[in-house]
């Protein structure tokens, strides 16, 4: 049967880490190979050397420490799909891919697209020993903690980009480091905290799972879930040229990468003394919209809960009625000992309108 | 039209990447998102506009949208030039979400051959069967899915 199957092209960059301006040009590239040049759907499935890349319209220097960056030897850039900052380097599985939006093998709309996406990579991660879920809105998880992040565009033609990072090992204190997070001025300084938020595939899996062995399962994940063969591929001479093009006149241009075009990043953070315990909610907001937001406290709650009720309130509107109904959506009775969800609908409120520039 | 949900004005045009277009009295044209998208694309986060003066085409992506990790594209519905830009917008990008066809217009412009453009948009009659379309492409979708 291997001969019927449809054939689909992949960028294999498994032998090196990417310059980040490299790696993402080509990965912009992918979309206009598939739109205007009729290539089949395109993967490229590679490593970046250690770099800081923020969302298309992410304000770079509210999200990230550009100094610290240098100190650290870690490039900074932005790419072109939506979304926060990610953390790359070579532990981290960094991955493009391009195909219509018309394919029938792909979801219809925004929602269609991440959910098999998702589908590929959870089945992915399974394959390796990892049984993770879909957090809604756009990460894959394992009990709360954030092991994949995902984003998109849509601009090229009638095509998506789709962008993933998959972390097989990460280093927690060094994304504190270079970044800029809510957490800055939390009682439950920084690491802990991202710790418990954040896991990897050699944390669940406990063994030193290769990215080779990584790369593989998202492969063949690909070529099973979509039902094709891939064809191990190298870019065409058109192709090598639009990479080598937009690298130059985007990713290696200061004018891109410190843009000026993005809604306005703030941030605040609120205590209460409530019945259950101390309340804390740090936040950043993009305009009146949430950005990101972290709530701790010594209340008694599980780690799982309090991270869905994280990933409910993100992109969330930072009015009272939108706050709660966001809460509502994930309460279950006890998720945070002796609070409700009005009381936590009061501290981000309290948290959004203490926001200062960031 | 109320419709499965979706409030769809019955005197705006409709392109098919769901930006529409008023015709107002003094000859210009207003431009916005509708509601099945900003429905489907939740809290907009931030519009990548247009400038002033620039000139468009008929379906050429002008701007772009963002809403939580996904970017779209906001089509041109006619050809012509913009005119003005929704600033107030910069405040609060939500009003798509919360006012569609009023507070939440994005741009005005002027139409250069609207007469013979305005045939490719949806209207009247024909917005319900394309937004019945892509609902039962949405279900067929989840269906698979599930």
């Amino acid at each position: 049967m291997t001969g019927t199957k449809e054939e689909w092209r992949i960028l294999e960059d498994w032998g090196r880490a990417v310059p980040a301006p490299e790696g993402l040009a080509v990965d912009d590239m992918l979309a206009h190979a598939v739109s205007e040049k009729g290539s089949p759907p395109l993967l490229h499935l590679y490593t970046f050397e250690p770099s800081a890349i923020v969302g298309k319209y992410q304000d770079i220097r509210a999200a990230l420490k550009p100094d610290r960056c240098l100190d650290r030897g870690v490039a900074f850039n932005r790419r072109s799909t939506g979304g926060g900052t990610v953390i790359m380097g070579p532990e981290v599985v960094a991955l493009g891919f391009s195909i219509s939006l018309e394919d029938p093998r792909m979801g219809r709309g925004i929602d269609g697209v991440f959910r098999v996406m998702s589908g590929i990579l959870l089945e992915a991660l399974g394959r390796l020993g990892v049984r993770a879920g879909f957090r809604p809105r756009n990460d894959l998880e394992v009990q709360g903690r954030k092991l994949a992040g995902l984003s998109a565009c849509a601009e090229t033609g009638n095509c998506v980009l789709f962008h993933a990072s998959i972390l097989v090992d990460f280093d927690v204190g060094l994304m504190l480091d270079i970044m800029n997070t809510p957490a800055e001025k939390m009682t439950d300084k920084g690491y802990g905290c991202f710790s418990r938020r954040i896991t990897t595939i050699r944390a669940e899996t406990g063994r030193r799972v290769t990215m080779k062995e990584a790369m593989e399962a998202i492969r063949e994940s690909f070529a099973d879930g979509f039902g094709i063969r891939w064809t191990s591929s190298s870019m065409t001479p058109w192709e090598r040229e639009t990479a080598a093009r937009l690298e130059e006149e985007r990713y290696r241009n200061p004018e891109w990468v410190f843009s000026h075009r993005h809604p306005r990043f703030r941030m605040g953070e609120a205590l209460r003394k409530t019945p259950g315990g101390l309340l804390q909610v740090n936040l950043s907001l993009a305009n009146h919209v949430i950005d990101q937001v972290v709530i701790t406290g010594d209340f008694f709650a599980a780690t799982e809960g309090v991270q869905r009720l994280e990933s409910a309130l993100k992109w969330t509107l930072a009015e009272r009625d939108r706050i709660l109904d966001a809460v509502k959506q994930v309460w279950t009775p006890g998720l945070i000992f002796g609070m409700d969800p009005e009381t936590i609908t009061e501290a981000v409120l309290a948290a959004g309108e203490r926001c200062v520039n960031a | 039209m109320e419709f499965e949900g979706f409030t769809l004005p019955d005197d705006l045009y409709y392109h098919e990447e769901h930006s529409w277009a008023r015709l107002e009295n003094d000859g210009t044209v207003t431009v916005g998102m509708n509601d099945f998208f900003q429905k489907e694309a939740g809290e907009i986060v931030f519009v990548d506009m247009p400038e002033e003066d620039d000139e468009v085409e008929q379906g050429e992506v002008c701007g772009k949208l963002q809403s939580r990790k996904w970017i779209g594209k906001l089509c041109a519905p006619l050809s012509g030039a913009v005119i003005e830009l929704n600033e107030e917008l910069d405040d609060d990008f939500t009003r798509i979400n919360s006012d569609p066809y009023g507070a939440g217009w994005i741009f005005k412009m002027t139409a250069s051959r609207p007469e013979e453009e305005l045939a490719n948009l949806y209207h009247g009659e024909s917005v319900r069967p394309w937004i019945e379309a892509e609902l039962a492409k949405a279900a067929e979708e989840r269906a698979k899915s599930s």
